[in-house]
């Protein structure tokens, strides 16, 4: 008999059986890894909610509290209704805020090398800064402002001609994010590999981010009129 | 080189151990899964409990604001009052309504061809930031996400077949985004000619703008608090 053959035959039943074995597991571990896994989900929700509730509780506690000053005389009353007011407004970005933070500056290398004609895809866009915006929420920021400008809930961050509208103002390069919260969680998330300062340095945008102990975020100073919304009176 | 017997014996062989492990593989992850999926009933129990906690104290903290409200009625004057509305709005914890659209968004339609990257005709978060930055830059006062109030601080991630936003709201489509402001602004913003309607479109992403005389716009479902940032001065 023939042994040689036999040899390859018995290689060649190993190989077959390490490739399906080998193909089954990328095919489960592709189902494994779609973006979320059940449990992990749930606990990120469960705390979510946590700290939700505890956020309300407080509400509560200081409401109560101020309820309490507000039925002992006019003067306390009017008192709690200030309070009341100076935390809704700093809330909704009346208020300039101070804290740690970073800040990040975005600039396109137009300026460095005076080549006039660099390409348009080296030019920070709109879509650029929304998307540093999202993420830095998305990192728990408190407070964002760009070039000065308070980023509030109505925020328009868009592209006309070669300027940039930040709250119908125009800014211009280079572009200076400053938001407020955990330096550490908002510069990592920044940094990730894969994430977005490499994206942008890969289009050609310097990017540089800097923790700081101390950032400064000015209130809005925009129009506040509201023209269509008004709010819901319940009965 | 004839073929023998034992060539096809082998071979059978050899299909039969390829089968064997992939069984072997799929056994041991069937095992790995079963405790994770029990976990899963217990905390989902007590997410909805959870739930449950935090929508009764938000209406407590409602019923709270219009006790004060009431309490402090005719002291500090009607401007402050005024003042105090404004800034719950701008801050998103009360609810609103005026005019304004509703804009339904969901994935591609197209059917796609072998070798098309699918990833192209599904909604990214750059379609719903964009989407929603026309809407503020056309005077947008108030928008909700599938019933998410935008707060300042409400990021917007696509994962997978959902969307996220406001630290872990997990939405699923339709996508409906409502929008108070001028009606017929809010829609030309949309589609106008190369707006952002028509991009989408491009992408085979079905959107709808429907104009409305009256939609509301609801307050976030959480307390806001901010962890890091104090007031200057």
């Amino acid at each position: 008999m023939n042994r040689p053959i036999y040899f390859s035959i018995a290689a060649v039943a190993v190989i077959l059986g390490l490739m399906l074995a080998f193909q089954f597991r990328n095919t489960s571990s592709i189902s494994h890894s779609v973006p979320y896994d059940r449990v992990q989900e749930l606990t990120i929700e469960k705390k979510q909610l946590e700290k939700e509730k505890a956020q309300l509780d407080d509400e509560i506690d200081d409401l109560t509290a101020k309820l309490a000053i507000a039925g002992k005389s006019a003067g306390e009353a009017n008192i709690a209704l200030r309070g009341e007011l100076e935390k809704t407004k700093l809330i909704a970005g009346l208020v300039p805020v101070t804290g740690p933070g970073i800040e990040i500056t975005l600039s396109d290398l137009l300026g460095e090398t005076g080549a006039g004609n660099a390409s348009t895809s080296y030019i920070v866009r709109d879509d650029d800064l929304l998307k540093l915006v999202n993420e830095l929420r998305g990192a728990g920021a408190d407070a964002i402002a760009i070039n000065g400008q308070r980023v509030m809930a109505t925020t328009e961050i868009r592209m006309i001609g070669n300027h940039i509208n930040v709250n119908l103002a125009r800014i211009s390069m280079p572009y200076k994010v400053t938001a407020i919260g955990n330096a550490e969680v908002l510069k990592s998330s920044l940094e990730a590999k894969g994430g977005l300062a490499e994206y942008l340095s890969t289009l050609g945008i310097m990017v540089t981010i800097q923790a700081r102990e101390r950032v400064a975020i000015p209130a809005f100073k925009g129009d506040l009129s509201f023209d269509y919304a008004k709010s819901v009176q319940k009965g | 080189m004839r073929v023998g017997g034992f060539q096809w014996i082998l071979a059978i062989a050899a299909l039969i151990l390829g089968i064997v492990l992939a069984f072997q593989y799929r056994i041991t992850r069937d095992v790995r899964i079963n405790v994770p999926v029990q976990r899963a009933q217990e905390l989902s129990a007590q997410v909805g409990q959870l739930k449950k906690e935090r929508d009764f104290s938000q209406a407590q903290v409602a019923s709270l604001r219009e006790q004060l409200d009431k309490a402090t009625a005719g002291i500090g004057g009607d401007a402050l009052k005024k003042e105090l509305e404004l800034a719950r709005i701008v801050a998103g914890v009360t609810d609103v309504t005026g005019p304004g659209i509703e804009i339904t968004l969901n994935d591609s339609n197209i059917n796609l061809r072998p070798g098309d990257n699918p990833n192209l005709y599904v909604l990214h978060d750059e379609d719903v930031l964009r989407v929603l930055n026309e809407l503020k830059a056309a005077g947008a006062e108030a928008i909700a996400f599938n019933g998410q109030r935008l707060l300042a601080t409400t990021e917007v991630r696509c994962t997978g077949p959902t969307v996220v936003l406001n630290k872990n709201k997990r939405l699923a489509p339709p996508y409906i985004i409502t929008a108070i402001g001028n009606p017929d602004t809010l829609e030309n913003a949309l589609k106008m000619r190369g707006g952002v309607a028509e991009i989408l479109q491009f992408w085979g992403i079905q959107i709808t703008v429907k104009k409305l005389s009256q939609v509301t716009v609801p307050a976030y479902t959480g307390g806001i608090k901010f962890e890091y940032a104090r007031p200057a001065g």
